[in-house]
């Protein structure tokens, strides 16, 4: 009995000290990005007021793509850094993923609203044929084909680190 | 040239701590009095020279010395001094220096309360030391505050995070710092007892002060952040289960329990192996907190930039301090038992109860925290574990614990007395019932969690008013500390509970000088201008509130956009009366011209922050009270 007792207070402290090793060195530098360049896969989804309907052919040029979601705390987090782009001039698409329409309006008069159009996929289908496996992702896009796949929060390091040499090497924007 | 000296000064402090630690450990000698006084004024220098260092650094901040490439690029010229010494703590370098400064500060203060002859004395303050060389390595090598622009330094900073422009953040960090590092006291204590390995040795009685000092700092940090989440950045509500309040909150537990466990350790010597394992949870809980935000291994407000080095290096120091702590306390054991068993429902047994109780919720917690990183290191998804899983596991727990206090008022210390329904329990029942009753009718809600919570918040307050009565009328005997902080208890699940069933929000378009209702509520909005100030520029409206009664104020919800960073924040205005807040945020601006504003109305909010506030309050009259020599 007493063994167990101390065999318990010392294992319970140690594998927590362990895992928390395995987590830490298994997070290398940028494991969410993907620079295979790939074409924007077909849909037809309506944006996020339901109004219009939005297809490949409604976005052309240069943009950054962000699937994010109301129920998404990371979301809220990334947010003010993608009120920062779209402030600089970058043009930023939003692709509210699983969500429902009412959560992710109030959520975008609460904290503001970074994307110059919303499309809503309810389902997760185009989510799913770009390889969306969470929120938040975010694309950059150049004439329908994209660029950079990143998976996780976007912040100034992220962008600086993953985005910026790219746009810079190919006069985007 | 400053800065080196203040550099210097910092390598010299890391020195002379070392050698504390040495003295204070690892040297035998006849002559105990010639070393414990060697180990104190050692330790006194060592201090000494760390202080200088960090009031150097606040100097070169406050007169704009921008050849620190920290102060350069978190501090500003135009910035008042306030901010410009805040500004210190606004990052991980400074706030890392800050702490450190911190832990030697208690030190210090308990190297100079406490008498040389204090057995445990020597090897606590060696303690101590060995701690504060391994967080000063850490934050030399890895973090230095000390680098340098040179030769050519920039003109000005780069100012700091608008949302930490903030009196309440300015202060929020230092108090939760001075809670965490707190807690190094009873720890080196235990680690000074396990060492002595003689079970005569008191030194529960030795550190009850410092434990309750600490535990009111990081009860007052707590309190802090939440508001400041509340007012500035705009949460609208007092608690998120952010990784990182999660990482507050667990030392919180683990402090709260072994307060509880530290009485019964001094009054009869039992839970002593509890008391000695919570002291060790506490300080490791503490450090853990430290890590998580450091580390970048979770993202949140608080993260500071992720650095993997830092983390590494914190996390073989935390494993370090727990190993070699643990393989001790394993050691020792048999040294350390209690002297006889607990009485069936006296104090004690409660308890331990209570110790169970909050033993589970740190756990959870915990698993809260850990669960999400370990499924996304599997399964390569994000998720979060939110206010479901921890309302799911608190609100059952807490009323349990609630019930089991209930019962303790009337337990004896190590007397087992039949617990008997007796008035003051009937007539306790009785009240929370017509109240609860009450409630479920009044607001007419059938929600289970929030009836019963409101039930066992009442049932401590009515049992401790009748307590309170007693004392009044025949003198019966009442402690008064625990007296206020129960009752602070009851009231923070009180308005808890109400504030979850009463509160709403919603969020509207306005037009200008149209009224809109919500709830007895009409908002018009007045005016709206652009305001340009020092270092931002800000849309300012203001809206006109009328309630049922009659009763009418106007609010100033604003946006700003800071020129330094280019970052808009949002400033919400807030209307508080005794019962509830309206809260408001203003958003964008329709294509139709209409403006979408974000209206609360939060009951009961303030009283939360008020209770947690109470139960602080009852630490700090236990500390000044002359019933506690120690």
């Amino acid at each position: 009995m007493k063994f167990i007792f101390k065999l318990a207070v010392f294992i319970i402290p140690v594998s927590f000290i362990f895992l928390f090793y395995i987590l830490l060195t298994n997070n290398n530098n940028y494991p969410g990005a993907d620079y295979n360049v790939s074409e924007i896969p077909f849909f037809e989804l309506k944006n996020l007021e339901d109004i219009e309907t939005v297809t490949p052919d409604n976005l052309k040029g240069d943009f950054i793509l962000n699937v994010w979601a109301s129920w998404c705390i990371t979301c809220l987090i990334e947010h003010p850094y993608l009120m920062n782009l779209n402030n600089n001039g970058i043009k930023v698409i939003g692709l509210n993923y699983k969500d429902n329409k009412e959560d992710a309006i109030s959520w975008l008069n609460k904290y503001g609203n970074p994307y110059k159009k919303i499309i809503h996929d309810y389902n997760g289908t185009l989510a799913l044929d770009l390889g969306v496996t969470g929120a938040p992702e975010t694309f950059l896009v150049s004439d329908g084909e994209i660029i950079v796949h990143y998976q996780g929060e976007v912040n100034k390091l992220i962008w600086e680190d993953v985005f910026l040499p790219i746009i810079k090497e190919r006069k985007m924007f | 040239m400053i800065i080196e000296i203040s550099h210097f000064l910092s390598i010299l402090a890391t020195g002379l701590f070392f050698l504390v630690g040495y003295f204070g450990l690892f040297i035998k000698s006849h002559n105990t009095k010639y070393f414990s006084n060697l180990v104190a004024r050692t330790y006194s220098h060592g201090f000494l020279f760390l202080i200088s260092s960090f009031i150097i650094y606040i100097w070169l901040a406050i007169t704009d010395n921008f050849s620190v490439e920290y102060i350069a690029s978190h501090s500003n010229s135009a910035l008042p001094i306030f901010y410009k010494i805040s500004s210190i703590w606004s990052a991980h370098e400074g706030s890392m220096f800050l702490w450190i400064v911190f832990l030697s500060l208690w030190g210090f203060i308990f190297n100079i309360r406490v008498h040389n002859d204090e057995i445990l004395k020597s090897k606590s303050i060696g303690v101590i030391s060995f701690v504060l060389v391994g967080f000063l390595i850490f934050l030399l090598w890895t973090s230095n505050p000390f680098n340098t622009i040179l030769p050519i330094a920039p003109l000005n900073g780069a100012d700091i995070n608008p949302v930490l422009q903030d009196p309440a953040l300015a202060i929020h960090p230092p108090t939760l710092y001075l809670g965490y590092v707190g807690f190094v006291i009873p720890f080196a204590c235990a680690i000074s007892f396990l060492l002595h390995g003689n079970s005569e040795i008191k030194w529960e009685l030795l550190v009850r002060k410092w434990s309750v000092a600490a535990w009111i700092f990081l009860t007052a940090g707590i309190t802090l952040g939440s508001w400041w989440a509340y007012y500035e950045l705009g949460w609208g509500g007092y608690w998120f289960w952010d990784p990182v309040e999660n990482v507050a909150l667990m030392p919180w537990l683990a402090a709260t329990a072994f307060l509880h466990s530290l009485s019964v350790s001094i009054k009869s010597s039992q839970l002593r192996i509890w008391t000695i394992l919570l002291s060790i949870l506490v300080f490791s809980l503490s450090l853990f907190g430290a890590f998580i935000v450091r580390s970048g291994i979770i993202d949140s407000v608080h993260s500071f930039a992720n650095d993997p080095d830092r983390g590494l290096y914190l996390l073989a120091f935390i494993g370090l301090i727990i190993f070699i702590s643990i393989s001790l306390f394993i050691l020792r054991l048999s040294n350390i038992q209690s002297v006889s068993k607990i009485q069936k429902f006296s104090k004690q047994s409660f308890i331990s109860i209570n110790n169970i109780l909050f033993g589970t919720l740190i756990f959870s917690v915990m698993l809260g925290v850990t669960y999400p990183l370990i499924y996304e290191f599997i399964f390569g998804q994000k998720i979060s574990v939110g206010a479901p899983f921890y309302n799911a596991i608190f609100i059952p727990i807490v009323i349990l614990a609630c019930i089991f206090l209930f019962f303790s008022i009337e337990s004896k210390w190590s007397r087992n007395i039949n617990i008997r329904l007796n008035i003051p329990i009937l007539l306790s029942i009785l009240f929370s019932t017509i109240f609860t009753v009450f409630v479920m009718i009044f607001f007419q809600t059938k929600n289970i969690a929030i009836l019963c919570s409101i039930f066992a918040g009442a049932l401590i307050i009515f049992r401790y008013i009748q307590e309170i009565l007693n004392y009044i009328s025949v003198k019966k005997f009442v402690n008064p500390f625990s007296v206020i902080a129960h009752m602070a208890l009851g009231l923070l699940i009180i308005s808890i509970a109400f504030n979850s069933l009463l509160s709403s929000e919603r969020a509207m378009n306005v037009v200008f000088n149209e009224a809109e209702k919500y709830k007895d509520l009409t908002i018009v909005l007045k005016n709206l201008g652009v305001e340009n100030n020092s270092n931002y520029d800000s849309v300012k409206a203001t809206f006109f509130v009328k309630d049922l009664k009659g009763n009418s104020f106007n609010l100033y919800p604003e946006k700003r956009r800071y020129f330094t960073r280019g970052q808009i924040t949002t400033e919400t205005a807030i209307h508080t009366t005794v019962l509830r807040d309206i809260y408001m945020t203003i958003g964008e601006q329709l294509d139709d011209g209409s403006w979408v504003v974000n209206i609360q109305i939060n009951y009961l909010i303030r009283w939360i922050w008020i209770s947690a506030m109470l139960m602080g309050f009852a630490g700090l009259l236990l500390i000044v009270s002359k019933r506690y020599k120690t």
